[in-house]
């Protein structure tokens, strides 16, 4: 295992090296207006002292070593447009507590009303609760989540007495945006898990289990649910770290000022410096995502052995 | 046994996490109580904003966007009134020595103030001395620097000094650095500031409400450089108000300024400004909830609201502005797509009967109704200078002179056929083809600008005939459009806009008028490119060059403001009949929910002061439009 890890934290530091490499360069390409919040009013000779100190009229392999060697001392360096001469760390750091919790809260409600909905759709299978089931799921996924989005803040909000936009210090001010964020997630999390739930239940060992006596519920939930579980346990530990990225449209929708839509924004501004800083936390979770999901698969079923070329990703 | 402790110590570590994250606060470092009315509650406006700021350093910022909270929290030298009129500020008096071009201020008492509200410094000479001296560096890389450049006594040599350091620029120019000293600007002692200019400006007093005459405190500028203005608690304050809270796209917290020297004038003790992209959906809805005291009502909701009669009595309008002008303009360097026949456009343009048909076809009350159902003639305009905009000294307005006065509707069915008819025959001989294809990029975010072009196209294809033109309207990028698009002359004929830095008629020459200089034309704002005519030797290259001396002739004309508004004048009427540019209309004012009285506040057609909101009282209640027509009047 530990030498799996090795490798593993090994090949994952040369992807975030290559991933940053090739956007570093891109970022090069774009024009040098991007850099100048006020470009269109500064002289041509403003403009080149701001090159020139910003080290982009050095030859890209230089500039390319001191991005690294800044980011090995923890320097993302300063946004020049998002917000001019602050500290890309700082703005990240200012953000992503809020992303963080939202996020972590509407996973949590996905789990806790998610897993339960698609075991008992499972368990009565093609009766009421099953169809009932099925049509929340057909109405998350097929109605445009701006669309829902915007009624259960219109309507939630009157129901609750509390108003359109978000205050982090009053608790009531989290439910709505986070039974927002955890909708989509509800359904996904109840359809796969029937699915795989019913795959299960017609295997031979759920058949010896009957035939022994056991229960159909304790045959459910003691054993067709955790081998069930098994395939989606790998999504949750990516699924917990994106909620760092936020949610574009419910954090603008709701005043939330956390990282939702910062990505974006920052590409239309052509901030490139945050661009850049915004891409690493990307990849950073994406890459830990991958590896934190083979190990949960891994405690979960022993079977699977992550040592063997089989279980490698 | 391992694995079963990798499983708890992961399980814990994520609980763990959960539970942590977000549980540090953010400390808003203001530990002073506001002021309050004396009823005990503080008179609080609230209001919902969808675009942040990108600094909050005034010193280097052009961008509009960024000068509200400067507006609010730094004083100027002079201020405006009600009706627009040029009242003390910092400076209680001041006067000027025509002989030696300085105007001198005496300035009042005044203390800077930290983002708590408690006194830091006290306001002095020598804190718009400093100010002006880091605007002037060029590692501030200050966009508004070039304001300075001709108007302040070597300001520009000071600053080309810096950057060339006994070069030559690109004209061959030596720039030898000199000493800050000798720049136009000293503080005499603490309470007396000089301004020596370069030259005569008749609109120097007027410009000192823009932010680069605003004042900063130098040890401050000293210590921070480039951190200045990047947080609340990276700058002082001297005006009505003070920044105490800056937390970007989330909120911005200005307070009263107890300590500031008119506060008996200012009204609002909190100014609370919510940051929330969706501004444009949410904000009538907090209207109607009572959550806000402001809000844009855009043109897809007004009907309704009109026809609902809660509603119709929470809606008002903003304040029409006579600082911004709207006109057409005609590219001479198209650099779009071939798909839309650059080349072909490059010649037809060049044809003064062509852009006289687009000009005389171009029917304004009707593209300008999709804004302004209701009376869109009160927004027209025949000149490309706001009526209303700056007077002489005998108080005649501007576009009373002769020439302008003598500019009438530019619509004209008879005359845009007439002009047709000689362009088609002109133009099929030099190899033109037809239709002519003509670019009209809008910008997606502007609310109605779309629907506003496509009123234009069906109506000039319909009058002029899709033989003749064929208008291809084309959403541009809803950010950095003015870069992407005008500036980067991906249009053919486009309407576009100009805000005014200062009340003299110079200000609206900008847009088109381009310097020579020793290696050829400057590139100027990037509005029609004029100058590529010259430089091509097409056809236009007469009129430009006509209408770039008459510009010349009139700038030269520094004393005598009569002579000075003809001389503009008879420019600007020679701009719009050669059809260089087709003036359109002043902005079209907001229908809002509002709880202030957008006329209690200082009024003037340029600069920062229509932003503040000294004087300015909150009502219990949302301005009618009975009310906000009986306040204009």
């Amino acid at each position: 295992m530990v030498n799996y890890l090795v490798k593993r934290i090994g090949r994952s530091l040369l992807t975030l090296v290559l991933i940053l490499t090739i956007v570093f360069c891109l970022l090069r390409l774009m024009p040098v207006e991007g850099y100048f919040p006020n470009f269109e009013k500064m002289t041509p000779e403003q403009i080149q002292i701001g090159l020139d100190e910003m080290g982009l009229n050095d030859p890209l392999p230089v500039q390319l070593v001191r991005f690294f060697k800044d980011l090995l001392q923890g320097n993302l360096g300063v946004s020049r447009i998002y917000r001019a001469n602050v500290l890309v760390v700082d703005i990240l750091a200012d953000k992503m507590p809020l992303s963080l919790k939202l996020g972590s809260l509407s996973m949590l409600l996905s789990l806790l009303v998610g897993l339960p909905l698609g075991a008992l759709m499972a368990r009565y299978r093609l009766r009421f609760f099953d169809k009932l089931g099925t049509l929340f799921i057909v109405c998350i996924q097929a109605v445009p989540a701006a669309v829902y989005f915007l009624f259960i803040q219109l309507y939630g909000t009157r129901l609750l007495d509390v108003g359109l936009l978000f205050k982090a210090d009053d608790p009531l001010y989290w439910v709505l945006p986070a039974i927002s964020m955890s909708l989509s997630n509800i359904a996904f999390y109840g359809m796969w898990l029937r699915r795989y739930m019913v795959d299960e239940s017609n295997k031979d060992y759920v058949r010896l289990a009957k035939a022994k006596g056991i229960s159909e519920g304790d045959v459910l939930f003691k054993h067709v649910f955790r081998n069930a579980f098994v395939p989606l346990a790998q999504y949750i530990p990516t699924a917990f770290l994106n909620t760092v990225i936020g949610s574009i449209y419910i954090e603008s929708l709701y005043s939330i000022p956390g990282m939702g839509g910062l990505l974006v924004t920052v590409i239309k501004k052509h901030d490139n410096t945050m661009v850049q800083g915004i891409v690493l936390l990307y990849a950073c979770v994406g890459v830990m995502g991958l590896l934190l999901g083979d190990l949960m698969m891994v405690m979960l079923d022993p079977r699977i052995s992550l040592s063997g070329k089989e279980g490698d990703r | 046994m391992k694995k079963r402790r990798l499983t708890r110590f992961l399980f814990t570590a994520l609980i763990a996490s959960t539970a942590l994250c977000g549980c540090a606060k953010k400390s808003d470092g203001n530990t002073k109580t506001t002021a309050v009315t004396k009823t005990g509650t503080p008179v609080t406006y609230t209001a919902l904003y969808p675009r942040e700021v990108t600094t909050l350093n005034y010193l280097v910022t052009s961008t509009i966007l960024d000068h509200r909270i400067p507006a609010n929290c730094i004083d100027t030298l002079v201020e405006y009134d009600l009706d627009g009129k040029i009242k003390e500020g910092l400076a209680a008096e001041w006067t000027y020595d025509k002989a030696a071009l300085t105007w001198t201020f005496k300035l009042r008492d005044a203390k800077w103030v930290d983002h708590t509200g408690a006194a830091a410094a006290d306001v002095t000479a020598h804190d718009f001395v400093d100010a002006m001296k880091y605007a002037l560096t060029p590692e501030y890389e200050s966009a508004s620097a070039q304001n300075l450049f001709g108007v302040i006594a070597n300001a520009q040599e000071y600053y080309n000094g810096l950057v060339f350091n006994g070069g030559a620029d690109d004209s061959g120019k030596i720039w030898a650095p000199i000493d800050f000293s000798e720049v136009g600007v000293t503080a005499v002692d603490d309470h007396t500031l000089t301004y020596t200019l370069a030259a005569e400006v008749p609109y120097f007093l007027s410009s000192l409400v823009y932010v680069i005459y605003m004042p900063a405190y130098g040890p401050q500028l000293e210590e921070l450089g480039k951190s200045f203005g990047t947080g609340a608690d990276k700058m002082y304050y001297n005006g009505a108000f003070y920044l105490a809270e800056f937390a970007p796209q989330e909120k911005q917290i200005m307070k009263k300024n107890t300590l500031n020297y008119d506060s008996d004038h200012v009204f609002i003790d909190v100014l609370e400004r919510i940051y929330n992209a969706e501004a444009l959906t949410l904000g009538p809805e907090m209207i109607r909830r009572g959550e806000v005291d402001y809000a844009e009502l855009t043109a897809d909701i007004l009907d309704d609201w009109n026809n609902n009669e809660e509603t119709k009595k929470l809606i008002s309008r903003e304040r029409p502005k006579t600082d911004y002008s709207q006109f057409y303009c005609f590219n001479f360097d198209p650099q779009f797509d071939a798909s839309y026949e650059p080349a072909n456009w490059k010649k037809a343009v060049n044809n003064e009967n062509f852009r006289q048909a687009l000009a005389a076809g171009l029917n304004r009350l009707k593209s300008v109704s999709v804004l302004e159902p209701d009376s869109p003639d009160t927004y027209i305009i025949n000149s490309i200078t706001p009526i209303k905009f700056t007077y002489n000294e005998d108080g005649k307005d501007y576009t009373e002179f002769n020439a302008i006065a003598a500019l009438g509707d530019t619509y004209d069915e008879a005359g845009a056929l007439k002009f047709k008819a000689i362009a088609i025959e002109e133009l099929s001989a030099a190899g033109v083809t037809f239709p002519v294809k003509v670019l009209m990029p809008y910008n997606p975010e502007i609310p109605n600008w779309d629907k506003e072009s496509q009123v234009v196209e069906q109506q000039m294809e319909a009058l002029l005939g899709a033989d003749f033109i064929d208008i291809i309207i084309e959403p541009g990028p809803a950010d950095n459009f003015l870069t992407e698009v005008r500036r980067s002359g991906k249009y053919a004929f486009m309407k576009s806009g100009w805000a005014a830095d200062y009340a003299d008629p110079e200000t609206w020459t900008d847009p088109f008028y381009q310097e020579k200089g020793e290696g050829g034309y400057k590139p100027g704002y990037k509005y029609s490119f004029f100058a590529k005519a010259i430089e091509d030797n097409t056809k236009t290259a007469e009129t430009v060059t006509e209408y770039f001396a008459l510009v010349d002739a009139a700038k030269a004309i520094k004393v005598d403001t009569n002579s000075r508004f003809e001389a503009f004048a008879e420019a600007e009427a020679y701009l719009i009949n050669h059809a260089l540019a087709v003036p359109y209309s002043i902005q079209v004012s907001l229908h809002l929910a509002n709880k202030l009285d957008v006329f209690e506040a200082q009024y003037a057609p340029f600069g920062v002061s229509w932003m503040r909101y000294k004087g300015m009282t909150v009502k219990d209640h949302y301005i009618s439009m009975e009310e906000y027509e009986a306040n204009r009047k």
